[in-house]
């Protein structure tokens, strides 16, 4: 056991030297995966009947039809927006939790663009919908940032304030001014036919915010990777002491991600509501959108292409469920937030297949010795 | 319209809802407190809530008493920090994104084990279980106006402050506390003076977790007498806002959680009157968190930037 001592004493210079990180940090994926499916098997026994079944719904489900497919499509590009927004923001250290407040609010300025005649070009209609939510997500978001950046404000409290905040005031705008009398709870007028987005491939339900997605995704991975600022936010999120004795602004740095991540939750809001929802209810369609942004920010490990992907993945799982809820309504699809929280808890952790790590990096050493 | 609002305002109906919207902010405030002073930052204060008033909920139901019903809860509350524990000291987790995670998914994993017991997932009103009471103290019941406060709260208020004061000798006049206190301020000096660091931290978020568990349970258990999907609604962060104004001050973090029990009494008053739109008078308990944090913040700001001045 003296062993197990000195490995986690030295654990900190085995970290530098590994050769291959990202190998193995794809299996610690699957093996979190498996062993996350493996605890919600255990539940599946203890609370369904036909538990072996649950799980192949649960997994192959959406795999049965083409519309489940095209559903899993059409919903994860507004996840993936909110996923990447937080993505940004933890990736230069940053811990504004206020995309759920952003996303409810610009939901209210969408609304208002869509319903109102202001063009009826089915292609300009939508991108000015888009551009309206993302100056007002944009310009919303800066504010907790600001307030840390500035005068060391815990932004969280803040951030989480104000998606308080946001949501009261969007239910007051959305019931004031573009309210319709029709629905029982408060939703904004229908939107204009010229708004809606069209499917550029109907059967998979594929329409032009999936494309969108793509370029955002490519254009947020380079910037990340290959440009100033985005060295800047990886080095910000790693040692912030460093970042600011080379130089950075921590000041002009939070404002920056502040604002990327602001458009793009405007980016999330905006495409959640035109392709899903033909009005807006502020208590109902963009809730919790924001938040799980960041369960996807984490599954992702603060990587855009990670992050999609995640989103597909808890999506899809999220499908599952639905389906299997609607053949067995013993399974509550909440169990996917439990797969979603046992995988984050597995992958963050970093002793987790330590031993794994250190056995193949001390056998690699011994190897090279060797020779 | 007015004259009614200023009314109630004034009224002894309105001091005795802040004593009991107190309750559940100053349960959060002292469970980020202690944990903070042993140099954690405990955020998972509004989960650890929402875990504990429904498992409280579900012990009464299950065992057909409530002060069961209280252990299942406090229970729930340690399980929860010793996961956080777990993962951030033995697993080398990053402690935040754990808490953040836990916070994301509470209300999830909630309706999840609301569902499987009672097959729905808004609310335990189907269960009928035993709750918590309020207290009458014979002589101080009489007393005209301090007995309307001071008599007649629920039972878990009464347990609140008697916490309230105990925590207060604990930390500031106990050898554990002091140590416990020295982690937080220097955590390698601590232990080079011989102090068990990461021991301590574990006691001081086992106790964070019994506070903020004892929040959760008066919520459903006592004040509600039911669970709800969002009853928390905020409260544990506001035990976190009054620990961040607090700034290591006991007894200005009871007065930031007082504070923010009377915006929540005054939003309560409004939104029984027409004459502001309800929507934002929702809001205004947040509105005070968020302009009480900044204002404290840009002070201090102010404080240290002028200090430094001097200094030169």
């Amino acid at each position: 056991m003296t062993d197990k001592n000195t490995s986690s004493k030295y654990s900190k210079e085995y970290k530098l030297s590994i050769s291959n990180p990202k190998l193995f940090d794809a299996i610690k994926m699957a093996i979190a995966i498996l062993i996350a499916l493996a605890i919600t098997f255990v539940i599946l026994c203890l609370i369904s009947k036909d538990p072996i079944n649950a799980l192949k719904t649960i997994l192959l489900g959406p795999l049965s039809k083409r519309r489940y497919i095209g559903a899993v499509i059409e919903s994860f590009i507004s996840f993936a927006f909110a996923g990447l927004a937080a993505g940004v923001l933890f990736k230069a250290g940053g811990f504004n939790m206020g995309a759920e407040g952003i996303f409810i609010i610009t939901g209210a300025v969408v609304a208002w663009i869509a319903s109102s005649p202001v063009t009826s070009s089915p292609i300009l209609h939508p991108i000015l919908c888009y551009l309206g939510a993302m100056l007002v997500g944009g310009i919303l978001m800066i504010l907790p940032s600001f307030l840390k950046a500035k005068f060391g404000t815990n932004e969280m409290v803040v951030s989480l304030m104000l998606n308080s905040i946001y949501a009261g005031v969007t239910a007051y705008i959305v019931r004031t001014f573009i309210a319709t009398q029709q629905r029982g709870s408060v939703s904004s007028k229908d939107y204009l036919a010229s708004a809606r987005i069209g499917y550029l491939y109907e059967p998979l339900r594929i329409s032009a915010c999936f494309i969108l997605l793509i370029i955002v995704t490519i254009g947020l991975y380079l910037m990340m990777n290959k440009t100033k600022l985005g060295y800047q936010m990886r080095l910000a999120g790693v040692n912030p002491k460093f970042a600011e004795y080379s130089g950075v602004s921590a000041f002009r740095l939070s404002i920056t991600t502040a604002v990327i991540a602001g458009v793009l939750c405007g980016m999330g809001s905006t495409t959640q509501l035109l392709t899903q929802t033909s009005y807006y209810t502020p208590a109902q369609s963009l809730v919790g959108i924001g938040f799980s942004g960041m369960l996807l920010s984490m599954l992702g490990k603060n990587n855009p292409i990670g992050i999609v992907i995640a989103a597909f993945f808890i999506k899809y799982l999220e499908q599952g469920a639905a389906i299997l809820y609607f053949v067995d309504n013993a399974v509550p699809s909440e169990i996917v937030s439990i797969v979603e929280g046992i995988i984050i808890m597995l992958i963050s952790s970093q002793y987790f297949l330590r031993r794994l790590r250190e056995r193949q990096l001390l056998k690699e050493g011994l190897e090279e010795h060797a020779k | 319209m007015l004259s009614s609002i200023f009314s109630t305002l004034f009224s002894m109906r309105f001091l005795v809802t802040i004593v009991r919207l107190a309750t559940p902010i100053v349960f959060a405030a002292i469970g980020t407190f202690i944990a903070a002073q042993s140099g954690i930052g405990n955020i998972a204060i509004e989960s650890i809530m929402t875990f504990a008033a429904l498992a409280s909920v579900l012990g009464s139901y299950l065992s057909g008493s409530a002060w069961v019903g209280v252990l299942f809860g406090i229970g729930i509350g340690i399980v929860t920090v010793m996961l956080i524990a777990f993962f951030s000291m033995k697993m080398g987790a990053n402690a935040m994104l754990i808490m953040i995670a836990l916070n994301t998914f509470a209300d999830a994993v909630a309706i999840f084990v609301l569902y499987l017991v009672t097959g729905e997932k808004g609310t335990t009103a189907s269960l009928t279980t035993p709750v918590l009471g309020s207290i009458d103290i014979p002589i101080i019941k009489d007393i005209p106006i301090l007995g309307e406060i001071l008599s007649g709260q629920y039972v878990l208020t009464y347990l609140c402050w008697i916490i309230v004061i105990l925590l207060f000798i604990f930390i500031y006049k106990t050898p554990t506390g002091m140590r416990l206190r020295a982690c937080g301020l220097n955590a390698d000096a601590a232990r080079t003076a011989g102090i068990n660091v990461e021991k301590m931290r574990v006691l001081s978020l086992v106790l964070s977790g019994i506070f903020a568990a004892l929040g959760g349970i008066y919520l459903s258990l006592n004040y509600l007498k039911i669970f709800s999907r969002g009853m928390v609604s905020g409260q544990g962060w506001m035990g976190v806002a009054a620990n961040g104004i607090s700034a290591g001050n006991y007894w200005i973090l009871i007065l930031s959680a007082l504070i923010f029990a009377i915006f929540r009494a005054v939003s309560i008053i409004f939104s029984s009157n027409s004459a502001i739109p309800t929507d934002l008078v929702n809001a205004i308990p947040y509105l005070a968190v968020f302009a009480i944090l900044t204002i404290v913040s840009i002070v201090n700001y102010y404080r240290v930037k002028r200090g430094h001045v001097e200094e030169q």
